[in-house]
């Protein structure tokens, strides 16, 4: 048993049967559902922060607003994509052969704990050959990481949603260990390690403020991801296994292994997005840097359905959603919790949309 | 007390949250409903407990609530995966992340910033007369609080209605074939139905005991995984109560040690100690997955009209 659910449908494979439509009447189908989702989602949440208290238009206006209209803003959206398009592809990779991770969180924190190590101890390293060595350790903490849950799942049946989410509880102490006791730097006030040297810092580009150069690494991995699932041999095994994992192996693709491969490169992007955020935002590692990276990256995940093409689209979306939502708490009142409350109605929205459009199409062929 | 007593004590406390929480996704499971929001439940059981016992003065009001809307949870799975048979792992992700932050907006919005952290007045222990005076065990089992004495009435109450009346043997053929209960006039979307709500509900009260039994107060990450050990624990337990109530007892006996690594003098570091439960859960996860047997159609959707499952 290596899921709960014998032959678990990914959402993309759900999606109900297509009419053959051609042109704008394509485009529209696809992107109704999508409209229709963030509007009801926005209406009710907005009954919601209404019957809290607060005023709704005001809300969602510095929600919508907040990053753009300012550089600040705008920047602060940019450094947040990072994490989240990287999050969002660790977990539709697995995804696509049917596979949870649940464990973004944890790969995050082992890759920055590790980057934060790497660049601490060489500090001294020229930053031509210390950045390179710290993104790494981060890539590599991360797929060892997921790679723990890749070989529970593959040699023993574990369920990788289980092991993901379990490694995340034990990510945290390996990160409290070397804040605490290895690298702790008791001046920081925080549970943090010391900051990396300067040699291992990524650099700026644009500003003031400007965004870290990690972000052209994350638009060269959502590339790479795209062109990869889509164009290549091994793109169309993973996507073949999770279709359809019996005539995938009748085939003689090698299901099994192509789990166990997504997994490990799902912690992979992980770790690296740890990294970045080490030697991009914080210059050192900090306990609670993961924010709420994990649901995030899986709310976009589902909510782009699974499409390596969507996430980097739909993580811009919920990093403008997370930016305004800090604001909105400052200068509406309304709790920054609410945002999450928004994000989960679009998705569970987007479900219902697809019930319908489903039976719609249905009542159209009979 | 003797310290071995004073241990004990505490596994049997650290034990409810836990066994709760996995018969509520035995529950569910059982006919085929596979909840994955747990741990959100669990934290929004805990606001939503301690929220309305801070607010009416009642723990039992408070513990009433969280179940209510536990139950709301699981109807909504419930309802989500029959009549639109949505995919159950994407709705009780999508659960998660609603009760989650549904959790945080209202303690936020019912309490505030406070500079003085709200407290609710923690259950109280209820020692059964006699009972309590056993020598050893006594004072284990017998005097403890209310919810501890109800876990174990509902764990003996699901085993003999399981295995012991017709309605449980109809309620487990839901989950094994399906079709095949249709086919007898089980009604199959109605028993997913409650064993779903009253899964989601378990779940609630499992998380509203931690604020009103160990903090009595309510903090973000309160729950701190205990709703994914759990589906861990019922998968450990072979989606049987008494084997679930079993390893509960396991998953208490780590809880305490890390607890106690955090106060005692210990050689190792502390890290070490805090990850045992999840480490020893991943361990044996190994050997629980080889021989749990899971019931047959879990997570999966009937369709009465598909002719292939």
């Amino acid at each position: 048993m290596t899921a709960p659910a014998a032959a678990p449908t990914t959402p993309a494979a759900d999606v109900a049967p297509e009419p053959r439509l051609h042109g704008p009447m394509r485009l529209l189908r696809r992107v109704l559902p999508y409209v229709l989702a963030l509007l009801l989602a926005f209406v009710v949440s907005g009954i919601v922060i209404a019957a809290l208290g607060y005023d709704p238009i005001e809300a969602f206006r510095t929600i919508l607003s907040t990053s753009f209209r300012t550089p600040f803003g705008f920047t602060e959206t940019l450094t947040k994509w990072v994490p989240l398009v990287l999050l969002a592809l660790g977990f539709t990779i697995p995804l696509a052969v049917g596979r949870f991770n649940i464990g973004g969180e944890g790969q995050l924190l082992v890759g920055g704990t590790a980057a934060a190590g790497v660049g601490i101890v060489y500090a001294d390293l020229p930053a031509a050959a210390l950045i390179p060595l710290t993104l790494i350790a981060g890539l590599l903490a991360g797929a060892v990481w997921a790679g723990i849950a890749a070989l529970l799942m593959g040699r023993f049946g574990v369920n990788e949603i289980l092991s993901t989410v379990l490694l995340n509880f034990v990510s945290f102490q390996v990160l409290d260990y070397a804040a605490t006791k290895v690298w702790a730097d008791p001046a920081a006030g925080v549970a943090a390690t010391r900051s990396v040297g300067v040699h291992a810092q990524l650099p700026t580009i644009g500003g003031p403020p400007g965004v870290h150069a990690g972000i052209l690494l994350a638009a060269l991995v959502s590339a790479a991801t795209i062109l990869v699932t889509r164009r290549t041999a091994a793109g169309f095994e993973l996507r073949a296994s999770g279709l359809n994992p019996r005539a995938a192996a009748i085939n003689g693709i090698r299901v099994g292994r192509i789990a166990v491969v997504a997994l490990v490169v799902g912690g992979a992007l992980g770790g690296l997005a740890g990294a970045m955020e080490v030697t991009g935002v914080h210059d050192r590692a900090i306990e609670g840097m993961q924010s709420n990276f994990l649901l995030l990256g899986i709310i976009i995940g589902l909510i782009a359905r699974g499409s390596a093409l969507w996430v980097p689209v739909v993580a811009f979306g919920i990093a403008v959603l997370e930016v305004g939502a800090s604001s909105m708490q400052r200068t509406v009142g309304v709790p920054a919790e609410m945002v999450l409350i928004i994000e989960a109605l679009i998705l569970i929205f987007l479900l219902l949309s697809d019930v319908i459009a489903g039976r719609l199409a249905r009542k159209a062929r009979a | 007390m003797s310290e071995f007593e004073s241990l004990a004590q505490l596994t049997v406390v650290a034990m409810v949250p836990y066994l709760l929480a996995s018969l509520g996704t035995m529950l569910g499971g059982l006919t085929g409903v596979f909840s994955v929001a747990q741990e959100g439940v669990m934290v929004l059981g805990a606001s939503v407990g301690f929220l309305v016992s801070y607010g009416v003065g009642s723990n039992t009001v408070g513990i009433l609530a969280a179940a209510a809307v536990g139950g709301v949870f699981g109807l909504l799975l419930g309802a989500a995966t029959t009549y639109l048979r949505l995919d159950q792992f994407v709705v009780g992700l999508a659960l998660f992340f609603a009760a989650t932050g549904l959790a945080g907006l209202l303690f936020r919005v019912a309490i505030g910033q406070s500079a003085t952290q709200p407290l609710v007045p923690t259950l109280p222990r209820l020692e059964i007369p006699l009972l309590s005076d056993i020598p050893l065990i006594g004072r284990v089992l017998f005097a403890q609080n209310a919810l501890v004495y109800l876990t174990a009435a509902v764990t003996v109450g699901l085993y003999l209605f399981l295995y012991r009346t017709r309605a449980g043997l109809d309620l487990r053929a839901v989950g094994e074939n399906p079709k095949a209960a249709d086919s007898l006039g089980i009604p199959v979307v109605r028993s997913r139905l409650w064993t779903a709500t009253a899964g989601g509900a378990l779940m609630g009260v499992a998380g509203a005991y931690l604020p009103l039994i160990y903090t009595g107060t309510f903090t973000e990450g309160i729950i701190g995984g205990r709703g994914w050990l759990a589906i861990a624990l019922t998968f450990f337990g072979g989606w049987r109560p008494q084997f679930i109530a079993a390893g509960a007892l396991f998953f208490a006996t780590m809880d305490v040690i890390a607890l106690r690594a955090e106060v005692g003098n210990i050689a190792l570091p502390s890290q070490a100690l805090a990850v045992l439960p999840y480490v020893a859960t991943l361990l044996v996860m190994i050997f629980a997955f080889r021989w749990a047997r899971v019931p047959e159609f879990l997570g999966r959707n009937y369709d009465r009209e598909s002719r292939t499952a």
